[in-house]
């Protein structure tokens, strides 16, 4: 077992404004250079936790935990401060939307250039970075990057956009690359080019890869180890090829089966029934339990196992499923 | 009422509250609280200082200050709401009749309202003031005339927008007349907006109403009405200070607590405003 | 270059709407101009004489075209109380009105830019709510009475600065080639006409600046919360970018742009609104020419104020929607 190079634990995450819990008790750790996902639904806290672990959210905390990173412990207090001081350099961010998180009035190079001084923290030389900018672009398979180094974001599509966000995380050359739903707004064959274009790279130059989405069969096809968020509880985490093909946690199994695929008839694919819990909504129990087809009382009534002691595999079913082997 | 007071959060909102009332209360029972006859002249009482006789003073011309100001509540507060409720409802009607038609004319209209709403409102109802020749009326039609385009575009605006939601293709579907369409979704739709934007237009309104009283195109002088009595007053700062103050504070603190309540209604009733929680 | 031909073109419209609506003003809701231009004693004869030099008896567009006509041969009348030609006042009243206008929106700019940056960065903190309040108190000052209370406490009492007027009575025959002194005190290495100048702007600008920069700071605010609720921030802010750089490098740029439009408004605006401070500072100006015009009944002159603070609105307007154009990323990729 290698020593992690970021791990989180028994993290709690509230909103400032009234102190409501809106993902509790999550911990997990990723190896160096490897790529993992963290899955969940609309509203389950995905987005806010990985927010907050990294100083973005203004409008919300850290409340317990603790979150180390390349062997150093964050401190509690001044958290985010600390946090936001690992970002732009050892650790690399691409947001959700490509159509906005780039600077619209900004050119594209200068928004490069500024990534790699500010990871550097000093120039380097109007050359040596504007080449350096250019190579990334063309790295992450923009046509013609010189010309587009001088181009404004809305001259491109926005799979070009994602990459170029990409192409400035890159730059960085971070030990760890987060990437937040990065290809939701795009279309399918873009998020798969996307997606594997991220792959390739994180693989070649070492990065790690921490890659959320809603979308499990897109993280089962590219990632090693998957964490299964719901209504802010961790409940899972598991290897990628163990999905669909041995038992695993209740949630992870129902998510599963709502994907169709070519193997599956259209018997196989079930929804799930009920309404998605959201973060935050106040029950010490499982959170699934009110959707889950194996729920017993016990489920809505006992805490949840945090996965302290199993690094590597986790299932936080209170009725032991998917927790065996 | 009680919706109101319930959206109160703060202090200076409740405060802001309890302020409106009272100005509304005495814009009609003022008249009958003011202890002088407003336009009573007494050479012999002039320039006196606050007293339990006079609790605010008196003015150049012996008036009493606290009389004045009671019966001015009725005229400013009286003058505005003129002025609001012939520019909402000519100005939502044209705003509607531009959204219902749409195409050219609907476009003409709003190019209109455009150029319209940017001429400085103050000069514009100065022109229009003294073309009719000076007077309270004058005013009002003058802010009226200035006033109107402002909620042609905002209800155009909200029409459009409920328009192309899907609850109407439905209800066309089903053959609604324009009519129903109307009163049963625009207008319920359209008020929430609306009423904010009316709160916040009190104190923008008043304001230029006792700006053009002031500068002697409104209410003209003997008129207790609040812009004509600083105007009354100026010459008098130096020796009578009281009687540009009281009126200049009840004009202030009007205006700041329906900006202060309207304010509060957009975040209460605006959901493009809430607070985003994740 | 299509933009720029369109916005030209909605200038144009706007133009003709100004017009049409002072032709309006002057010549049918004030009255039978031949009526009042031949004066009380004059017979039925003398009247219809006029009516027919003044183009009175021709259809409302031919009168409209003749109207049209003047005004773009610079004639916008005679005065009644100056018996001089309009225009000519007014030449002479804009500049020291433009001149104060110029200095309130100076400050309007100096307050609402950052505050409003500030606010939004800080939005919904005692920070925000405080600013929030003296805002909301701000947009309920009525102008006239803050000014005389300024003009009374600051200049009367206090003696800090000047009562009224445009210069010292020891600078009086000052003069110069632009009519703003500012200028032109400059241009003639006049410090201390400078320094005059100044102390006497300094209150009305501020007076007149209040009301405006209240509702300068909600819309830059506005805007500036609509920037930082974008994805570029959290890139900008990931890319380990403190939050100055944030806030002056990225945001500040975007949010800027969008409150220009307004405050490109408000020049106009704040013009108009010299009215109800020029005449208690005793400046000269247009808003306190329009006042003794509208005391005088001297309808042209009011009008032609009317008019011309039009058309500073919409070349105010229009320069700042280019200068958003050419600073725009569509401008700088077409140019």
């Amino acid at each position: 077992m290698t020593e992690a190079l970021f791990a989180m634990d028994d993290v709690t995450v509230a909103l400032r404004s009234n102190g409501r819990k809106m993902v509790t008790g999550v911990g997990l750790s990723v190896k160096p250079g490897e790529a993992f996902g963290v899955v969940g639904e609309s509203g389950s806290g995905k987005t806010l936790l990985t927010r907050t672990v990294f100083g973005l959210q203004d409008d919300a905390e850290l409340v317990s935990g603790r979150v180390r990173f390349d062997g150093q412990l964050l401190p509690e207090q001044g958290y985010a401060r600390a946090a936001r001081k690992l970002l732009g350099g050892r650790i690399g961010f691409v947001p959700q939307d490509p159509f906005s998180s780039l600077n619209p009035t900004m050119r594209v190079g200068k928004q490069i250039t500024e990534a790699l001084y500010l990871a550097r923290g000093m120039p380097m030389g109007a050359q040596r970075t504007k080449a350096r900018a250019i190579e990334v672009l063309g790295e992450v398979g923009i046509p013609e990057p010189e010309l587009a180094f001088n181009q404004f974001p809305d001259q491109f599509s926005g799979g070009m956009r994602q990459r170029i966000v990409f192409a400035i995380a890159l730059a960085q050359e971070p030990k760890l690359l987060i990437a937040d739903e990065p290809t939701t707004a795009l279309d399918a064959i873009t998020q798969r080019r996307v997606i594997e274009l991220m792959l390739g790279r994180c693989r070649s130059h070492g990065m790690a890869l921490i890659l959320i989405s809603h979308n499990l069969e897109l993280l089962r096809q590219s990632v090693d180890r998957i964490a299964v968020l719901y209504g802010g509880q961790l409940h899972n985490i598991t290897h990628a090829d163990d999905i669909g093909s041995r038992t695993v946690h209740p949630y992870t199994e129902a998510l599963f089966e709502c994907i169709p695929s070519k193997e599956k008839t259209l018997a196989d694919i079930r929804a799930i029934p009920g309404e998605p819990v959201g973060a935050g909504f106040g029950t010490k129990g499982c959170a699934f339990a009110s959707r889950c087809r194996y729920a017993e009382p016990i489920c809505r009534e006992t805490q949840l196992p945090l996965n302290g002691d199993q690094p590597g595999r986790f299932s936080a079913c209170l009725l032991g499923r998917g927790a065996d082997a | 009422m009680r919706t109101l007071w319930t959206y109160a959060r703060t202090n200076v909102e409740r405060t802001a509250l309890i302020l409106a009332a009272i100005v509304i209360l005495l814009a009609i029972f003022g008249a009958w609280l003011a202890p002088f006859d407003p336009t009573q002249i007494d050479f012999r009482a002039r320039l006196q200082a606050p007293s339990w006789e006079h609790l605010l003073g008196t003015d150049g011309s012996g008036r009493d200050v606290l009389s004045r100001l009671l019966h001015g509540a009725q005229i400013t507060i009286l003058s505005t709401l003129a002025v609001l409720s012939v520019v909402v409802v000519f100005g939502c009607a044209v705003g509607m009749f531009s959204a219902f038609v749409g195409g050219p004319i609907d476009n003409m209209l709003m190019r209109l309202a455009d150029v319209w709403l940017g001429f400085p409102p103050l000069i514009l109802a100065l022109g229009f003031a003294s073309a009719l020749g000076a007077s309270l009326e004058a005013a009002i039609w003058a802010l009226i005339f200035s006033w109107w385009p402002n909620y042609a575009r905002l209800t155009r605006m909200v029409t459009v927008d409920i328009l192309s939601r899907k609850f109407i293709a439905s209800a066309d579907a089903l053959g609604v007349p324009t009519h129903a369409k109307v009163t049963r979704y625009v207008i319920p739709n359209a008020f929430d907006v609306l009423i904010v934007q009316v709160t916040l237009d009190i104190s923008a309104i008043m304001l230029a109403i006792s700006g053009l009283s002031f500068i002697g195109v409104g209410a003209q002088i003997p008129m207790p009405e609040w812009g004509a009595m600083i105007a009354d007053g100026r010459s008098y700062v130096a020796n009578g200070w009281w009687i540009v103050l009281a009126p200049g504070l009840m004009i202030f603190l009007t205006a700041f607590s329906f900006n202060v309540i309207g304010d509060m209604l957009r975040r209460e009733l605006d959901p493009t405003s809430r607070r985003r929680q994740p | 270059m299509s933009y720029v031909v369109q916005r030209i073109a909605f200038s144009i419209l706007s133009l003709f709407i100004l017009l049409f609506v002072t032709f309006l003003l002057s010549q049918v809701v004030a009255g039978d101009p031949a009526l009042i231009a031949a004066g009380p004693n004059a017979g039925a004869a003398k009247i219809a004489e006029l009516r027919q030099q003044m183009g009175l008896d021709q259809p409302i567009f031919v009168q409209f075209g003749i109207y049209v006509g003047n005004i773009l041969q610079g004639n916008l009348g005679t005065s009644w109380f100056t018996q001089q030609p309009i225009a000519r006042d007014l030449m002479r009243e804009l500049p020291p009105s433009l001149e104060l206008v110029f200095l309130a929106m100076l400050i309007n700019l100096a307050v609402s830019m950052p505050m409003g940056l500030l606010t939004a960065r800080f939005a919904h903190t005692k920070f925000d709510d405080a600013v929030r309040l003296v805002v909301l108190a701000g947009a309920g000052l009525p102008v006239f009475w803050i000014a005389i209370i300024l003009q009374q406490v600051v200049a009367g009492n206090w003696g800090i600065l000047p009562i009224a007027g445009r210069l010292s009575f020891s600078n009086r025959d000052f003069s110069g080639a632009t009519g703003f002194y500012l200028l032109d005190s400059l241009m003639q290495g006049n410090l201390n006409v400078f320094i005059d100048t100044l102390a006497h702007l300094a209150l009305p600008a501020f007076a007149l600046s209040l009301l405006f920069t209240a509702v300068g700071v909600r819309i830059t605010r506005t805007s500036m919360i609509n920037e930082f609720r974008k994805d570029y921030v959290t890139l900008a802010r990931a890319k380990g970018a403190g939050e100055g750089r944030v806030m002056f490098r990225h945001v500040f740029a975007n949010g800027a742009t969008p409150a220009l439009t307004v405050f490109g408004m408000q020049f106009g605006w704040m013009l108009g609104a010299t009215v109800l401070v020029e005449e208690i500072f005793g400046r000269p100006g247009i808003g306190r020419y329009a006042i003794k015009a509208v005391t005088q009944s001297d309808i042209h002159a009011v009008v032609a104020v009317v008019f011309v603070v039009g058309v500073v609105f919409l070349i105010a307007n229009l320069i700042v929607d280019m200068l958003v154009y050419a600073l725009s990323p569509r401008k700088q990729r077409a140019g």
